[in-house]
Protein backbone atom coordinates (compact mmCIF):
# COMPACT_ATOMS: atom_id res chain seq x y z
CA UNK A 1 0.00 0.00 0.00
CA UNK A 2 2.76 2.41 0.92
CA UNK A 3 4.67 1.20 -2.01
CA UNK A 4 1.58 2.53 -3.79
CA UNK A 5 1.49 6.05 -2.47
CA UNK A 6 4.58 6.50 -2.96
CA UNK A 7 6.12 4.67 -6.17
CA UNK A 8 4.73 7.63 -8.15
CA UNK A 9 6.16 10.47 -6.22
CA UNK A 10 9.83 9.35 -6.79
CA UNK A 11 9.20 11.49 -10.36
CA UNK A 12 9.91 14.95 -9.74
CA UNK A 13 7.34 15.90 -12.66
CA UNK A 14 4.11 13.62 -10.98
CA UNK A 15 5.03 15.82 -7.44
CA UNK A 16 4.65 19.05 -9.60
CA UNK A 17 1.68 17.84 -11.42
CA UNK A 18 -0.07 16.62 -7.94
CA UNK A 19 0.98 20.31 -6.63
CA UNK A 20 -0.42 21.87 -9.54
CA UNK A 21 -3.76 19.67 -9.40
CA UNK A 22 -4.21 19.91 -5.95
CA UNK A 23 -3.53 23.83 -6.05
CA UNK A 24 -6.11 24.59 -8.81
CA UNK A 25 -8.37 22.08 -7.08
CA UNK A 26 -8.80 24.35 -4.52
CA UNK A 27 -9.42 27.39 -6.05
CA UNK A 28 -11.79 25.88 -8.62
CA UNK A 29 -13.26 24.50 -5.96
CA UNK A 30 -13.63 28.00 -3.96
CA UNK A 31 -14.94 30.09 -6.70
CA UNK A 32 -17.10 27.03 -7.88
CA UNK A 33 -19.40 28.26 -4.79
CA UNK A 34 -20.04 31.56 -7.06
CA UNK A 35 -20.28 29.92 -10.07
CA UNK A 36 -22.77 27.54 -8.74
CA UNK A 37 -25.13 30.33 -6.75
CA UNK A 38 -24.86 32.70 -9.34
CA UNK A 39 -25.22 30.49 -12.34
CA UNK A 40 -22.08 31.65 -14.17
CA UNK A 41 -21.42 28.03 -15.40
CA UNK A 42 -22.10 28.75 -18.93
CA UNK A 43 -20.01 31.62 -18.64
CA UNK A 44 -17.07 29.59 -16.82
CA UNK A 45 -17.16 27.40 -20.10
CA UNK A 46 -17.26 30.33 -22.50
CA UNK A 47 -14.23 31.89 -20.86
CA UNK A 48 -12.80 29.03 -21.28
CA UNK A 49 -12.86 28.21 -24.75
CA UNK A 50 -12.40 31.97 -25.41
CA UNK A 51 -9.04 31.40 -24.38
CA UNK A 52 -7.89 29.96 -27.24
CA UNK A 53 -6.86 32.64 -29.65
CA UNK A 54 -4.38 34.13 -26.62
CA UNK A 55 -2.50 31.06 -26.27
CA UNK A 56 -2.02 30.77 -30.01
CA UNK A 57 -0.91 34.51 -30.10
CA UNK A 58 1.48 33.71 -27.59
CA UNK A 59 2.78 30.87 -28.91
CA UNK A 60 2.91 32.22 -32.21
CA UNK A 61 4.98 34.81 -30.63
CA UNK A 62 6.90 32.70 -27.94
CA UNK A 63 5.60 33.89 -24.88
CA UNK A 64 4.46 32.00 -21.89
CA UNK A 65 1.27 30.29 -22.95
CA UNK A 66 -0.59 31.25 -19.57
CA UNK A 67 0.11 34.69 -20.15
CA UNK A 68 -2.00 34.77 -23.41
CA UNK A 69 -4.21 32.66 -22.41
CA UNK A 70 -5.08 35.76 -19.17
CA UNK A 71 -4.97 38.16 -21.35
CA UNK A 72 -7.62 37.01 -23.90
CA UNK A 73 -10.03 35.77 -21.05
CA UNK A 74 -9.99 39.25 -19.06
CA UNK A 75 -10.85 40.57 -22.63
CA UNK A 76 -13.31 38.15 -22.97
CA UNK A 77 -14.38 38.65 -19.62
CA UNK A 78 -14.99 42.48 -19.32
CA UNK A 79 -16.21 42.18 -22.91
CA UNK A 80 -19.35 40.01 -21.70
CA UNK A 81 -19.76 42.57 -19.58
CA UNK A 82 -19.77 45.22 -21.07
CA UNK A 83 -21.82 43.85 -24.08
CA UNK A 84 -24.67 42.90 -21.76
CA UNK A 85 -24.77 46.17 -19.59
CA UNK A 86 -24.88 48.70 -22.11
CA UNK A 87 -27.06 47.03 -25.03
CA UNK A 88 -30.25 45.35 -25.06
CA UNK A 89 -29.39 42.12 -24.74
CA UNK A 90 -29.08 39.36 -22.21
CA UNK A 91 -25.68 38.37 -20.71
CA UNK A 92 -26.06 34.43 -22.30
CA UNK A 93 -26.37 35.85 -25.88
CA UNK A 94 -23.07 38.24 -25.27
CA UNK A 95 -21.77 35.04 -23.58
CA UNK A 96 -22.56 33.29 -26.82
CA UNK A 97 -20.68 35.60 -29.29
CA UNK A 98 -17.99 36.24 -28.06
CA UNK A 99 -17.31 32.85 -26.72
CA UNK A 100 -18.05 31.29 -30.57
CA UNK A 101 -16.48 34.26 -31.87
CA UNK A 102 -13.53 33.96 -30.22
CA UNK A 103 -13.26 29.90 -30.19
CA UNK A 104 -13.30 30.26 -34.18
CA UNK A 105 -10.34 33.04 -34.14
CA UNK A 106 -8.27 30.75 -31.89
CA UNK A 107 -8.87 27.50 -34.65
CA UNK A 108 -7.72 29.96 -37.51
CA UNK A 109 -4.63 31.25 -35.58
CA UNK A 110 -3.99 27.67 -34.56
CA UNK A 111 -4.82 25.80 -37.92
CA UNK A 112 -2.11 28.21 -39.96
CA UNK A 113 0.98 26.54 -37.33
CA UNK A 114 1.23 23.18 -38.73
CA UNK A 115 3.19 21.67 -36.40
CA UNK A 116 1.37 23.27 -33.52
CA UNK A 117 -1.18 19.74 -33.23
CA UNK A 118 0.35 17.77 -30.02
CA UNK A 119 -0.17 20.87 -28.07
CA UNK A 120 -3.41 21.99 -28.92
CA UNK A 121 -4.34 18.52 -27.69
CA UNK A 122 -2.61 19.73 -24.28
CA UNK A 123 -4.64 23.08 -24.22
CA UNK A 124 -8.00 21.33 -24.96
CA UNK A 125 -7.83 18.50 -22.43
CA UNK A 126 -4.79 19.37 -19.84
CA UNK A 127 -1.65 17.69 -19.36
CA UNK A 128 -1.01 17.85 -16.02
CA UNK A 129 2.34 16.06 -16.09
CA UNK A 130 4.05 18.43 -18.19
CA UNK A 131 3.78 21.00 -15.72
CA UNK A 132 7.33 23.51 -15.59
CA UNK A 133 8.85 24.90 -12.17
CA UNK A 134 7.61 28.01 -14.15
CA UNK A 135 4.11 27.14 -14.41
CA UNK A 136 3.59 26.00 -10.94
CA UNK A 137 4.73 29.42 -10.02
CA UNK A 138 2.71 31.49 -11.89
CA UNK A 139 0.07 28.71 -10.75
CA UNK A 140 0.78 29.76 -7.20
CA UNK A 141 0.57 33.28 -7.19
CA UNK A 142 -2.35 33.57 -8.92
CA UNK A 143 -4.30 31.14 -6.74
CA UNK A 144 -2.93 33.31 -3.90
CA UNK A 145 -4.16 36.30 -5.56
CA UNK A 146 -8.16 34.70 -6.32
CA UNK A 147 -8.48 33.00 -3.27
CA UNK A 148 -7.25 35.95 -1.05
CA UNK A 149 -9.85 38.21 -2.78
CA UNK A 150 -12.34 35.72 -2.32
CA UNK A 151 -11.33 35.74 0.95
CA UNK A 152 -11.07 39.46 2.05
CA UNK A 153 -14.11 40.58 -0.17
CA UNK A 154 -16.30 37.72 1.33
CA UNK A 155 -18.71 39.91 2.21
CA UNK A 156 -18.81 41.96 -0.26
CA UNK A 157 -19.53 38.82 -2.54
CA UNK A 158 -22.00 36.97 -0.33
CA UNK A 159 -24.21 40.51 -0.53
CA UNK A 160 -23.91 41.21 -3.96
CA UNK A 161 -24.74 37.60 -5.02
CA UNK A 162 -27.63 37.43 -2.36
CA UNK A 163 -29.07 40.19 -2.19
CA UNK A 164 -28.10 43.30 -4.48
CA UNK A 165 -30.56 45.45 -2.62
CA UNK A 166 -29.32 45.30 0.63
CA UNK A 167 -26.22 45.43 -1.44
CA UNK A 168 -26.53 48.95 -3.26
CA UNK A 169 -28.59 50.23 -0.08
CA UNK A 170 -25.70 49.82 1.75
CA UNK A 171 -22.94 51.71 -1.09
CA UNK A 172 -21.08 49.10 -2.12
CA UNK A 173 -19.72 49.18 -6.17
CA UNK A 174 -21.96 46.04 -7.04
CA UNK A 175 -20.95 46.81 -10.90
CA UNK A 176 -17.59 46.72 -10.07
CA UNK A 177 -17.78 44.02 -7.69
CA UNK A 178 -19.73 41.97 -10.48
CA UNK A 179 -16.65 42.84 -12.62
CA UNK A 180 -13.76 41.69 -10.45
CA UNK A 181 -15.35 38.12 -9.83
CA UNK A 182 -15.61 37.62 -13.44
CA UNK A 183 -12.01 38.56 -13.77
CA UNK A 184 -11.09 36.03 -10.73
CA UNK A 185 -13.15 33.57 -12.79
CA UNK A 186 -10.96 34.38 -15.72
CA UNK A 187 -7.93 33.77 -13.83
CA UNK A 188 -8.69 30.55 -11.89
CA UNK A 189 -9.58 29.30 -15.21
CA UNK A 190 -6.40 30.25 -16.76
CA UNK A 191 -4.15 28.28 -14.20
CA UNK A 192 -7.33 25.60 -14.89
CA UNK A 193 -5.91 25.00 -18.62
CA UNK A 194 -2.90 22.71 -17.57
CA UNK A 195 -4.26 20.54 -15.43
CA UNK A 196 -7.58 19.96 -17.07
CA UNK A 197 -7.95 21.80 -20.12
CA UNK A 198 -10.56 24.23 -21.77
CA UNK A 199 -12.65 20.82 -22.37
CA UNK A 200 -12.90 20.56 -19.18
CA UNK A 201 -12.44 23.23 -16.64
CA UNK A 202 -16.26 23.76 -16.28
CA UNK A 203 -16.10 20.32 -14.33
CA UNK A 204 -14.07 21.74 -11.94
CA UNK A 205 -15.79 24.77 -11.39
CA UNK A 206 -18.84 23.00 -11.14
CA UNK A 207 -18.85 19.72 -9.71
CA UNK A 208 -17.16 20.35 -6.61
CA UNK A 209 -19.09 23.22 -5.64
CA UNK A 210 -22.49 21.08 -6.49
CA UNK A 211 -21.22 18.26 -3.92
CA UNK A 212 -20.98 20.66 -1.35
CA UNK A 213 -23.73 22.41 -2.00
CA UNK A 214 -25.75 19.55 -1.10
CA UNK A 215 -23.89 18.15 1.98
CA UNK A 216 -23.50 21.40 4.12
CA UNK A 217 -26.02 24.51 4.72
CA UNK A 218 -23.55 27.38 4.91
CA UNK A 219 -21.21 29.43 2.32
CA UNK A 220 -18.26 28.82 4.43
CA UNK A 221 -18.63 25.52 4.87
CA UNK A 222 -19.64 24.96 1.34
CA UNK A 223 -16.46 26.64 0.28
CA UNK A 224 -13.75 24.42 2.61
CA UNK A 225 -16.16 21.37 1.68
CA UNK A 226 -16.02 22.27 -2.18
CA UNK A 227 -12.13 22.62 -1.93
CA UNK A 228 -11.51 19.83 -0.78
CA UNK A 229 -13.31 17.56 -3.12
CA UNK A 230 -11.38 19.42 -5.58
CA UNK A 231 -7.75 18.63 -4.28
CA UNK A 232 -8.92 15.30 -3.55
CA UNK A 233 -10.08 14.69 -6.87
CA UNK A 234 -6.66 16.25 -8.58
CA UNK A 235 -4.89 13.85 -6.03
CA UNK A 236 -6.92 10.39 -6.46
CA UNK A 237 -7.19 11.53 -10.60
CA UNK A 238 -3.55 11.65 -11.00
CA UNK A 239 -2.98 8.19 -8.91
CA UNK A 240 -5.44 6.53 -11.15
CA UNK A 241 -3.71 8.44 -14.26
CA UNK A 242 0.00 6.83 -13.06
CA UNK A 243 -1.29 3.67 -12.68
CA UNK A 244 -4.24 3.11 -15.25
CA UNK A 245 -2.23 5.35 -18.03
CA UNK A 246 -5.78 7.35 -18.77
CA UNK A 247 -5.34 10.99 -19.11
CA UNK A 248 -4.77 12.65 -16.18
CA UNK A 249 -7.46 15.54 -16.53
CA UNK A 250 -9.87 12.98 -17.79
CA UNK A 251 -9.25 11.08 -14.29
CA UNK A 252 -9.37 14.23 -12.12
CA UNK A 253 -12.87 15.19 -13.65
CA UNK A 254 -14.08 11.40 -13.56
CA UNK A 255 -13.27 11.52 -9.39
CA UNK A 256 -14.97 14.66 -9.00
CA UNK A 257 -18.52 13.55 -11.05
CA UNK A 258 -18.08 9.81 -8.81
CA UNK A 259 -18.33 12.30 -5.73
CA UNK A 260 -21.00 14.43 -6.58
CA UNK A 261 -23.02 11.42 -7.38
CA UNK A 262 -22.22 10.11 -4.18
CA UNK A 263 -23.27 13.05 -2.88
CA UNK A 264 -26.42 12.95 -4.67
CA UNK A 265 -27.35 9.80 -3.97
CA UNK A 266 -26.44 9.62 -0.12
CA UNK A 267 -26.32 13.38 1.30
CA UNK A 268 -28.41 13.29 4.50
CA UNK A 269 -31.43 15.35 4.17
CA UNK A 270 -31.12 16.60 0.04
CA UNK A 271 -29.51 12.92 -1.53
CA UNK A 272 -31.87 11.06 -3.23
CA UNK A 273 -31.65 8.19 -0.69
CA UNK A 274 -32.81 10.17 2.42
CA UNK A 275 -35.69 12.00 0.31
CA UNK A 276 -36.81 8.40 -0.33
CA UNK A 277 -36.65 6.80 3.24
CA UNK A 278 -38.23 9.78 4.64
CA UNK A 279 -41.58 9.49 1.98
CA UNK B 1 -53.38 54.25 19.51
CA UNK B 2 -51.78 57.84 17.64
CA UNK B 3 -50.51 59.43 20.11
CA UNK B 4 -49.62 63.64 20.04
CA UNK B 5 -46.63 64.05 19.06
CA UNK B 6 -46.69 67.74 18.47
CA UNK B 7 -43.89 68.68 20.85
CA UNK B 8 -41.88 66.83 18.55
CA UNK B 9 -41.69 69.49 16.11
CA UNK B 10 -40.07 71.41 18.33
CA UNK B 11 -36.73 69.76 17.40
CA UNK B 12 -34.92 69.94 13.84
CA UNK B 13 -36.74 68.00 11.02
CA UNK B 14 -34.68 64.76 11.00
CA UNK B 15 -35.99 64.14 7.16
CA UNK B 16 -36.62 66.38 4.35
CA UNK B 17 -37.50 66.46 1.20
CA UNK B 18 -36.67 69.53 -0.89
CA UNK B 19 -38.62 69.63 -4.60
CA UNK B 20 -37.41 65.79 -5.09
CA UNK B 21 -38.15 64.75 -8.85
CA UNK B 22 -37.26 61.22 -9.87
CA UNK B 23 -37.63 58.21 -11.97
CA UNK B 24 -37.42 55.65 -14.48
CA UNK B 25 -36.08 55.63 -17.86
CA UNK B 26 -37.52 59.20 -19.26
CA UNK B 27 -40.51 59.27 -17.24
CA UNK B 28 -40.38 61.32 -13.96
CA UNK B 29 -42.77 59.29 -11.21
CA UNK B 30 -42.14 61.73 -8.59
CA UNK B 31 -42.94 64.79 -8.82
CA UNK B 32 -41.52 68.32 -6.73
CA UNK B 33 -42.05 66.09 -3.56
CA UNK B 34 -41.49 68.54 -0.53
CA UNK B 35 -41.60 67.71 2.55
CA UNK B 36 -40.08 67.35 6.50
CA UNK B 37 -40.31 64.31 8.66
CA UNK B 38 -39.31 64.76 12.28
CA UNK B 39 -37.41 61.83 13.92
CA UNK B 40 -39.88 59.12 15.09
CA UNK B 41 -42.95 59.89 13.82
CA UNK B 42 -44.74 56.99 12.41
CA UNK B 43 -45.88 57.70 8.64
CA UNK B 44 -47.57 55.41 6.18
CA UNK B 45 -47.37 56.29 2.62
CA UNK B 46 -50.58 55.52 0.98
CA UNK B 47 -51.73 56.07 -2.74
CA UNK B 48 -53.17 54.42 -6.14
CA UNK B 49 -50.94 51.89 -7.48
CA UNK B 50 -48.11 53.71 -9.61
CA UNK B 51 -47.89 57.04 -7.93
CA UNK B 52 -44.77 56.35 -6.76
CA UNK B 53 -44.62 55.11 -3.15
CA UNK B 54 -41.55 52.26 -4.26
CA UNK B 55 -39.64 55.23 -6.11
CA UNK B 56 -40.12 57.45 -2.94
CA UNK B 57 -38.32 55.04 -0.70
CA UNK B 58 -35.71 53.97 -3.51
CA UNK B 59 -34.56 57.49 -3.51
CA UNK B 60 -33.59 56.79 0.01
CA UNK B 61 -31.46 53.99 -0.45
CA UNK B 62 -29.63 54.51 -3.66
CA UNK B 63 -31.63 52.53 -5.83
CA UNK B 64 -32.74 55.66 -7.38
CA UNK B 65 -31.17 58.70 -8.15
CA UNK B 66 -32.23 62.09 -7.64
CA UNK B 67 -33.35 63.84 -10.45
CA UNK B 68 -33.80 67.56 -9.43
CA UNK B 69 -34.32 68.71 -5.69
CA UNK B 70 -32.65 67.36 -2.38
CA UNK B 71 -32.82 64.97 0.27
CA UNK B 72 -31.44 65.61 4.05
CA UNK B 73 -31.05 63.28 6.27
CA UNK B 74 -30.29 64.66 10.37
CA UNK B 75 -29.98 67.74 8.06
CA UNK B 76 -27.13 67.01 5.97
CA UNK B 77 -27.29 65.59 2.20
CA UNK B 78 -27.80 62.57 1.34
CA UNK B 79 -25.13 59.72 1.12
CA UNK B 80 -23.19 61.11 4.40
CA UNK B 81 -24.99 58.33 6.39
CA UNK B 82 -24.97 55.08 4.99
CA UNK B 83 -25.82 53.60 8.31
CA UNK B 84 -28.60 55.13 9.57
CA UNK B 85 -31.86 53.86 7.28
CA UNK B 86 -33.01 50.07 7.10
CA UNK B 87 -35.31 49.05 3.82
CA UNK B 88 -37.29 46.22 3.57
CA UNK B 89 -38.80 45.72 0.10
CA UNK B 90 -41.68 44.98 -1.45
CA UNK B 91 -41.08 41.08 -2.51
CA UNK B 92 -37.84 39.63 -0.84
CA UNK B 93 -36.05 39.74 -4.04
CA UNK B 94 -33.25 37.76 -3.05
CA UNK B 95 -32.34 34.00 -3.27
CA UNK B 96 -33.69 31.70 -1.52
CA UNK B 97 -31.69 28.43 -2.52
CA UNK B 98 -28.71 30.46 -1.23
CA UNK B 99 -26.94 28.60 1.33
CA UNK B 100 -27.29 31.04 4.45
CA UNK B 101 -28.96 30.38 7.39
CA UNK B 102 -31.81 32.55 9.30
CA UNK B 103 -28.89 34.14 11.51
CA UNK B 104 -26.91 34.85 8.37
CA UNK B 105 -29.11 36.99 6.81
CA UNK B 106 -29.77 38.61 10.36
CA UNK B 107 -26.11 39.41 10.77
CA UNK B 108 -26.02 40.95 6.73
CA UNK B 109 -27.92 43.88 9.05
CA UNK B 110 -25.23 44.70 11.00
CA UNK B 111 -22.78 44.92 8.16
CA UNK B 112 -24.04 48.38 8.16
CA UNK B 113 -22.07 49.03 11.78
CA UNK B 114 -19.18 46.80 10.95
CA UNK B 115 -18.57 47.40 7.79
CA UNK B 116 -17.14 44.66 5.54
CA UNK B 117 -13.94 43.50 7.56
CA UNK B 118 -14.72 43.67 11.26
CA UNK B 119 -15.49 40.87 12.69
CA UNK B 120 -18.76 40.42 14.24
CA UNK B 121 -18.22 41.20 18.30
CA UNK B 122 -20.14 40.25 21.42
CA UNK B 123 -22.70 42.86 21.12
CA UNK B 124 -23.13 42.14 17.04
CA UNK B 125 -23.96 38.26 17.97
CA UNK B 126 -26.60 39.72 21.19
CA UNK B 127 -28.49 42.38 18.71
CA UNK B 128 -28.67 39.49 15.97
CA UNK B 129 -30.00 37.15 18.66
CA UNK B 130 -32.05 39.62 20.38
CA UNK B 131 -33.43 40.67 16.94
CA UNK B 132 -34.03 36.89 15.95
CA UNK B 133 -35.99 36.64 19.27
CA UNK B 134 -38.69 39.33 18.70
CA UNK B 135 -39.71 37.82 15.26
CA UNK B 136 -40.31 34.86 17.37
CA UNK B 137 -38.50 32.71 15.38
CA UNK B 138 -35.52 32.17 17.39
CA UNK B 139 -36.05 28.25 16.75
CA UNK B 140 -35.05 28.76 13.56
CA UNK B 141 -31.92 30.69 13.51
CA UNK B 142 -30.07 27.95 12.27
CA UNK B 143 -32.30 26.99 9.58
CA UNK B 144 -31.10 27.48 5.89
CA UNK B 145 -33.63 30.28 5.02
CA UNK B 146 -35.68 27.68 2.15
CA UNK B 147 -36.89 25.87 5.00
CA UNK B 148 -39.32 28.50 6.50
CA UNK B 149 -42.70 29.13 5.67
CA UNK B 150 -43.41 32.05 3.81
CA UNK B 151 -44.74 34.06 6.86
CA UNK B 152 -41.30 33.14 8.89
CA UNK B 153 -39.34 34.29 5.54
CA UNK B 154 -41.02 38.18 5.89
CA UNK B 155 -40.20 38.17 9.44
CA UNK B 156 -36.40 37.18 8.60
CA UNK B 157 -36.22 40.54 7.01
CA UNK B 158 -37.67 42.43 9.24
CA UNK B 159 -35.29 41.03 11.83
CA UNK B 160 -32.14 42.18 9.54
CA UNK B 161 -33.74 45.41 9.58
CA UNK B 162 -33.96 45.45 13.22
CA UNK B 163 -30.22 44.48 13.89
CA UNK B 164 -29.34 47.61 11.54
CA UNK B 165 -30.25 49.92 14.65
CA UNK B 166 -32.11 52.39 11.73
CA UNK B 167 -32.79 55.78 12.39
CA UNK B 168 -35.07 55.59 9.51
CA UNK B 169 -36.91 52.40 8.92
CA UNK B 170 -38.74 52.13 5.24
CA UNK B 171 -41.08 49.22 4.50
CA UNK B 172 -42.85 48.73 1.52
CA UNK B 173 -46.01 47.07 1.27
CA UNK B 174 -45.28 44.85 4.47
CA UNK B 175 -48.81 43.41 4.93
CA UNK B 176 -49.05 42.37 1.63
CA UNK B 177 -49.90 38.27 1.00
CA UNK B 178 -48.91 37.65 4.70
CA UNK B 179 -50.85 35.85 7.59
CA UNK B 180 -52.73 37.83 10.23
CA UNK B 181 -50.58 36.81 13.25
CA UNK B 182 -47.50 37.96 11.67
CA UNK B 183 -49.45 41.23 10.12
CA UNK B 184 -49.99 41.86 14.29
CA UNK B 185 -46.40 41.02 15.28
CA UNK B 186 -45.00 43.18 12.38
CA UNK B 187 -47.81 45.83 14.08
CA UNK B 188 -46.47 45.68 17.65
CA UNK B 189 -43.06 45.67 16.69
CA UNK B 190 -43.49 48.64 14.31
CA UNK B 191 -45.55 50.43 17.92
CA UNK B 192 -42.51 49.33 20.28
CA UNK B 193 -39.91 51.28 17.67
CA UNK B 194 -41.92 54.48 19.21
CA UNK B 195 -39.54 54.31 22.69
CA UNK B 196 -36.27 53.99 20.64
CA UNK B 197 -37.16 57.31 18.44
CA UNK B 198 -37.11 55.28 15.02
CA UNK B 199 -38.93 57.15 12.12
CA UNK B 200 -40.95 54.62 10.49
CA UNK B 201 -42.52 55.15 6.74
CA UNK B 202 -44.38 52.13 5.80
CA UNK B 203 -46.25 52.18 1.87
CA UNK B 204 -49.22 50.59 2.30
CA UNK B 205 -52.64 50.18 0.30
CA UNK B 206 -54.66 49.90 3.23
CA UNK B 207 -55.79 53.13 3.96
CA UNK B 208 -57.80 51.97 7.38
CA UNK B 209 -54.93 50.40 8.67
CA UNK B 210 -53.03 54.02 7.53
CA UNK B 211 -55.49 56.07 9.46
CA UNK B 212 -55.17 53.72 13.00
CA UNK B 213 -51.97 52.96 13.34
CA UNK B 214 -49.47 56.00 11.94
CA UNK B 215 -49.27 59.62 12.89
CA UNK B 216 -48.99 61.26 9.47
CA UNK B 217 -50.22 59.98 6.38
CA UNK B 218 -48.24 60.91 3.34
CA UNK B 219 -51.07 61.06 0.45
CA UNK B 220 -48.92 60.63 -3.13
CA UNK B 221 -50.19 60.71 -6.77
CA UNK B 222 -47.03 61.89 -8.53
CA UNK B 223 -47.36 64.81 -6.70
CA UNK B 224 -47.68 65.33 -2.83
CA UNK B 225 -51.61 65.44 -2.57
CA UNK B 226 -51.69 65.77 1.10
CA UNK B 227 -49.70 64.98 3.98
CA UNK B 228 -50.22 65.86 7.90
CA UNK B 229 -51.99 63.95 10.11
CA UNK B 230 -54.98 61.29 9.40
CA UNK B 231 -57.71 62.82 9.93
CA UNK B 232 -56.84 66.18 8.05
CA UNK B 233 -55.19 64.17 5.40
CA UNK B 234 -58.19 61.57 5.02
CA UNK B 235 -60.97 63.91 3.49
CA UNK B 236 -63.31 62.65 1.19
CA UNK B 237 -61.87 65.58 -1.61
CA UNK B 238 -58.00 64.50 -0.88
CA UNK B 239 -58.76 60.82 -1.23
CA UNK B 240 -60.71 61.60 -4.69
CA UNK B 241 -58.30 63.59 -5.92
CA UNK B 242 -55.87 60.79 -5.19
CA UNK B 243 -57.59 57.55 -6.42
CA UNK B 244 -60.28 59.55 -8.62
CA UNK B 245 -63.46 57.21 -8.91
CA UNK B 246 -61.43 54.11 -7.88
CA UNK B 247 -62.49 54.79 -3.70
CA UNK B 248 -65.73 54.78 -2.26
CA UNK B 249 -65.98 56.07 1.36
CA UNK B 250 -68.89 54.32 3.35
CA UNK B 251 -69.61 54.96 6.90
CA UNK B 252 -65.71 56.51 7.49
CA UNK B 253 -64.07 53.67 5.60
CA UNK B 254 -62.62 54.26 2.59
CA UNK B 255 -62.79 50.80 0.03
CA UNK B 256 -59.96 51.10 -2.83
CA UNK B 257 -60.68 49.59 -6.03
CA UNK B 258 -57.19 47.76 -7.12
CA UNK B 259 -58.68 46.26 -10.09
CA UNK B 260 -58.05 48.43 -12.82
CA UNK B 261 -55.44 51.31 -11.58
CA UNK B 262 -55.01 54.21 -13.93
CA UNK B 263 -51.78 54.55 -15.55
CA UNK B 264 -50.19 51.13 -14.48
CA UNK B 265 -47.25 50.11 -12.18
CA UNK B 266 -44.02 52.16 -13.17
CA UNK B 267 -42.81 50.99 -9.71
CA UNK B 268 -40.52 48.13 -10.89
CA UNK B 269 -36.55 48.33 -10.20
Amino acid sequence: MIQFLVEPLTYDFIVRGILAAVIVGITCGVIGCYVVLKSLAFMGDALAHAILPGVAVAYLLSFNLLIGALAAALLVALGIGYISRRGDLREDTAIGILFAGSLALGVALISSIRTYAVDLNHILFGNVLGVSNQDLMIVTILAMVVISTILILYRAFLLISFDTILARTLFLPVEALRYLLLVLLALTIVISLQTVGIGLVTALLVTPAASAYLVTRRLPAMMVVSASVGAFSGILGIYLSFYLGVSSGAAIVLVATTIFFLAFLFAPQRGLIWQRRRS
Amino acid sequence: MTQDHSTLFAEPARLVFEEVTAGYGQNSVLKEISLEIPQGLHVAVVGPNGAGKTTLFKTLVNLLPVWSGRILIHGKPFGQHQDCIAYIPQRGEVDWRFPVTVEDVVMMGRYAKTGMYRRPNTRDHEVVRNCINRLGILPNAGSRINELSGGQQQRIFLARALAQEPHILLMDEPFTGIDFTTQETILEIVDSLREAGVTVMVATHDLNLASEHFDRVILLNHELVAYGKPNEVMTRENIRNAYGNHVMIMDGVAVVDHCCPPGDEMDEL
